[in-house]
């Protein structure tokens, strides 16, 4: 009999009794234990290949400029990290690099080099030690915390210099709600099935 | 509800990584046939693990909100900035944005190691009140725990933006340096902390 376990509580439910809606809860810690999990590859990777442009844009251009009296300057996301490396604090800066951009690159990228193949029923060598490290490294990128964070700065700049977004800022706002889309869409259990039927 | 079941109870391990549920085999260090991660019934040392973790991070919660995160010098004035009076500067821009960065910076690192503190006793001492909503506490803190890097950002963009040669310099002060730590330091302790503890006495 196929059992499903609660991941959250450790409860056992019988397979059998749970129906296939969208989500289904743990019976006694309302956590979820089960998604429907129907979705299409293709669209996982088309996801991917516009959060790869998505984050060369959001790279290439400045997040922010500022005009404080004739002077202007601008900070692009890789600035943010680089800024804290070049005055000493090099701890701080590769955790800014990891989580805004190391972690979105590793993400698409991962994605992208396990998900072709599997499309075509091919399995890329080391499919499973990469999709490991995915799944730690997406606890690892806060690009959407980011977000927040830079709509901070703008507003404690506003008062001593003149702020203008660049193309950079909305580009990453788009990233955030595509690697948000790509998360759901190729959710371990979704990303395993699609494993299993390429065996089958 | 009739006699219920757990994982541990039928002999199944669950792997963490990719949800398969795998028939607990007699081997040391047993390893998930469909992803090859490590599987385990419960996480290894998983209370002893959190709590010195949620010691590092109280500890370094004094500093960070003591130091200052920012030093800013202009023509005018030389200022340094802890969280607090971070705060109270976007106070005069714009209240909404200070109320944020209070609720992030200060009250979300401050309950978090609160709320695991008492997460860890709790699973420690098997008690069994109110499981489902201490279940719940830390799904929430879990959460809610990545938002606390909130300012670590605004400072690293402060610091790229505001090189104005003589005009206008922004440095990066220790504090910063100790609220990243903390802030880090609580999200490791929420992902070695085991939640199946919480309810592993329960009848």
């Amino acid at each position: 009999m196929p059992v499903v376990v609660c991941p959250a509580c450790d409860l056992a439910h019988r397979a059998s009794n749970a129906p296939v809606t969208e989500r289904t809860r743990c019976v006694r810690c309302h956590a979820l234990v089960q998604r429907r999990e129907n979705r299409a590859i293709d669209t996982a990777i088309a996801l991917a290949a516009a959060a790869l442009v998505l984050f060369f844009l959001s790279n290439a251009y400045p997040l922010v400029v500022i005009d404080y009296n004739g002077t202007t300057r601008s900070a692009t996301l890789l600035d943010a990290a680089a800024g804290l490396y070049t005055q000493g604090h090099s701890a701080l800066a590769w955790l800014v690099f990891i989580t805004t951009v190391l972690g979105p690159l590793l993400q698409i990228a991962i994605l992208l080099y396990v998900l072709i193949p599997l499309r075509h029923k091919r399995q890329a060598p080391g499919q499973n030690s990469v999709y490991r490290l995915l799944t730690q490294i997406r606890r690892w990128t806060f690009v959407e915390v980011f977000m927040l964070g830079s709509l901070v700065a703008l507003v404690r700049l506003s008062g001593y210099a003149e702020v203008m977004t660049g193309v950079s800022l909305w580009s990453c706002g788009l990233l955030m709600l595509t690697l948000a889309a790509l998360t759901t869409h190729t959710s371990p259990a979704q990303f395993w099935r699609w494993v299993e039927r390429s065996r089958a | 509800m009739s006699a219920q079941f757990t994982g541990k109870s039928l002999g199944l391990l669950l792997c963490l990584q990719c949800h398969a549920t795998v028939r607990a085999l007699s081997i040391r260090y047993p390893r998930c046939p469909r992803c090859h991660a490590h599987l385990f019934q419960r996480k290894p040392h998983s209370l002893g693990v959190t709590a010195a973790l949620l010691i590092c991070a109280a500890v370094l919660y004094v500093p960070a909100n003591l130091l200052p995160v920012m030093y800013t010098r202009s023509l005018l004035e030389d200022e340094k900035d802890t969280i607090m009076s971070g705060v109270l500067v976007l106070l005069h821009n714009s209240w909404p944005i200070a109320v944020l960065v209070f609720i992030a910076s200060i009250v979300v690192p401050l309950l978090k190691i609160i709320s695991l503190s008492v997460l860890v006793v709790s699973a420690w001492r098997r008690s069994p009140r109110q499981r489902a909503q201490r279940s719940q506490l830390f799904r929430m803190v879990d959460f809610i725990g990545r938002w606390s890097m909130l300012d670590v950002y605004a400072i690293s963009l402060l610091v790229a933006l505001v090189q104005i040669r003589t005009l206008a310099f922004v440095g990066v002060g220790w504090g910063a340096v100790c609220f990243a730590a903390v802030v880090v330091l609580t999200l490791f302790a929420a992902r070695t902390f085991d939640e199946r503890l919480l309810w592993d006495a329960a009848p």
